[in-house]
């Protein structure tokens, strides 16, 4: 029945929280609950304020930042917003109204692009190819003297595939545009070092890393200008107004650590295993993004001639969480934005399935799902009216 | 043991399966749930998830287009 046993594999949406970020939150709940404080308040707070100054450092220290550089924020939503609309406000006042962004972002960058849009911003939206790479050309033939931000995702929430952060970076410095990157889905399971590479915002969440959700942060290289955007305290550098979320944060530092290479390459190891195995045993399929430069959890793939709802709905009661590539599962029919974005048509979009990988699956469970898989896309195919044809 | 009726005449995949699934999740162990459809896939795949969930599968009948199924948890 429901929930028994349940083999998890939405692992880009949350992920099960690991004991040993629990262990290392609890004290900040029931010892040290104090407010964080300065020299002046009293000792609890004071402790507080340390703890936090070290989860800070091990965070920052990932992407080979100074702690001065991360501010903490509420998840990866409020990170990517607080980068654009902060940069887009702070350089409005230098006539830099221009901003890029890519047409298979996640919502909070395009939903940001779009509010702004109404505020007069104007902004461009690059295609990308068949696997969701953006062209370099055109990103190069999109710049005007007016653009302020470029903001390119590091991997896609959909289809995993990473984008060459590295050239996109150096073409704005060249250019002495700014640059956000998106690395909700990438953060420790690919490496980012900021002192090679010349990005100067970064996305990060704790949620699709074993740790809680509703905590996140945003790397800010010094002496990038951001305006803020949440009035009300000086916390985080005035950076975030808003009381700090310590036990989130230790949490998110506690993940950060446990993330190894060994567990990444454990990843691909079973996500390259499941791609294989159901292009090779279930006709009629295609992998969604690059079969190599994708994330190491991520496996995108479309079973034509069905709807991606009846499969996770028949997944769901053999016991697998996965989630559809279209946004759908309400009664909107709406398509994925990033498979057609990739050129796939709305039955290639509405097909599509989204199998992320975690820290608590393994090869057995991935076995069982591809046999699963075989017995229900049979079977649905039987009675699908897509395709008969 | 109680009986609840689902409705999902006019209503096309996933919606039936969706409606079932809340259905059988609400229910108590050993009460009937009796769907009613229209949409001719649908009549296939409840069943397909009815045994992927172990219960009974008491009768499928089709009358006028319109068809019943009705299920034990």
């Amino acid at each position: 029945m429901f929930d028994e046993k349940m083999i998890y594999l939405d692992n880009a949406s949350a992920t099960r929280l690991d004991e040993r970020v629990l262990e290392a939150m609890r004290p900040y709940f029931f010892d040290t609950y104090a407010v964080a404080t300065s020299e002046f308040g009293y000792s609890q707070g004071i402790e507080a304020r340390e703890a936090l100054q070290k989860a800070r450092e091990t965070i920052a220290s990932r992407l080979n930042a100074g702690p001065e550089e991360f501010v903490f924020t509420s998840g990866s939503t409020e990170s990517s917003n607080m980068a654009i609309k902060g940069v887009m406000m702070a350089l409005q006042k230098q006539n830099k109204n221009h901003l890029i962004v890519s047409k298979i972002e996640d919502f909070p960058i395009l939903y940001s692009a779009k509010n702004l849009e109404k505020q007069g911003i104007k902004v461009t939206y690059l295609e990308v190819d068949k696997y969701g790479f953006v062209d370099l050309e055109q990103l190069k033939g999109s710049i005007s003297k007016d653009t302020a931000l470029i903001s390119i995702q590091h991997a896609n929430q959909e289809i995993g595939t990473v984008q060459n952060i590295e050239a996109i970076s150096q073409i704005c410095k060249e250019k002495k545009i700014l640059f956000h990157t998106d690395a909700t889905h990438t953060f420790t399971r690919l490496p980012i070092d900021v002192s090679k590479i010349p990005v100067d915002l970064i996305s990060v969440a704790a949620h699709t890393l074993h740790g809680p959700k509703g905590i996140g942060g945003l790397y800010i290289r010094k002496g990038t200008p951001l305006t803020k955007w949440m009035d009300g305290g000086f916390q985080e550098f005035n950076r975030r107004a808003g009381l700090e979320n310590i036990p989130g944060a230790i949490g998110f530092a506690k993940a950060v650590e446990l993330v190894t290479a060994q567990e990444n390459e454990q990843l691909i190891s079973l996500r390259d295993h499941l791609i294989s195995h159901i292009l090779a045993e279930i006709s009629q399929t295609t992998l969604n993004g690059h079969p190599e430069r994708r994330t190491p959890q991520n496996a995108n793939i479309t079973f034509h001639f069905i709807e991606g709802e009846s499969i996770t709905l028949h997944l769901d009661m053999h016991g697998f969480a996965v989630s559809t590539g279209s946004a759908c599962f309400s009664r909107s029919l709406e398509a994925s934005h990033v498979i057609l974005g990739i050129g796939g048509d709305h039955e290639r979009a509405h097909g599509s399935i989204r199998f992320t990988l975690g820290r608590y699956n393994n090869l057995k469970e991935i076995d069982k799902l591809i046999e699963t898989l075989k017995e229900i896309i049979s079977e649905l195919r039987e009675i699908s009216p897509l395709g008969k044809d | 043991m109680s009986k609840i009726k689902v409705n999902c005449c006019g209503e096309t995949c996933p919606i039936p399966l969706i409606e079932t699934r809340k259905a059988i999740r609400k229910a108590s162990p050993g009460d009937i749930i009796e769907v009613r459809g229209t949409h001719p896939a649908s009549k296939k795949e409840i069943p397909m998830a009815v045994k992927a969930l172990g219960l009974k599968l008491v009768d499928v009948k089709e009358e006028g287009g319109e068809w019943t199924i009705i299920i034990q948890k």
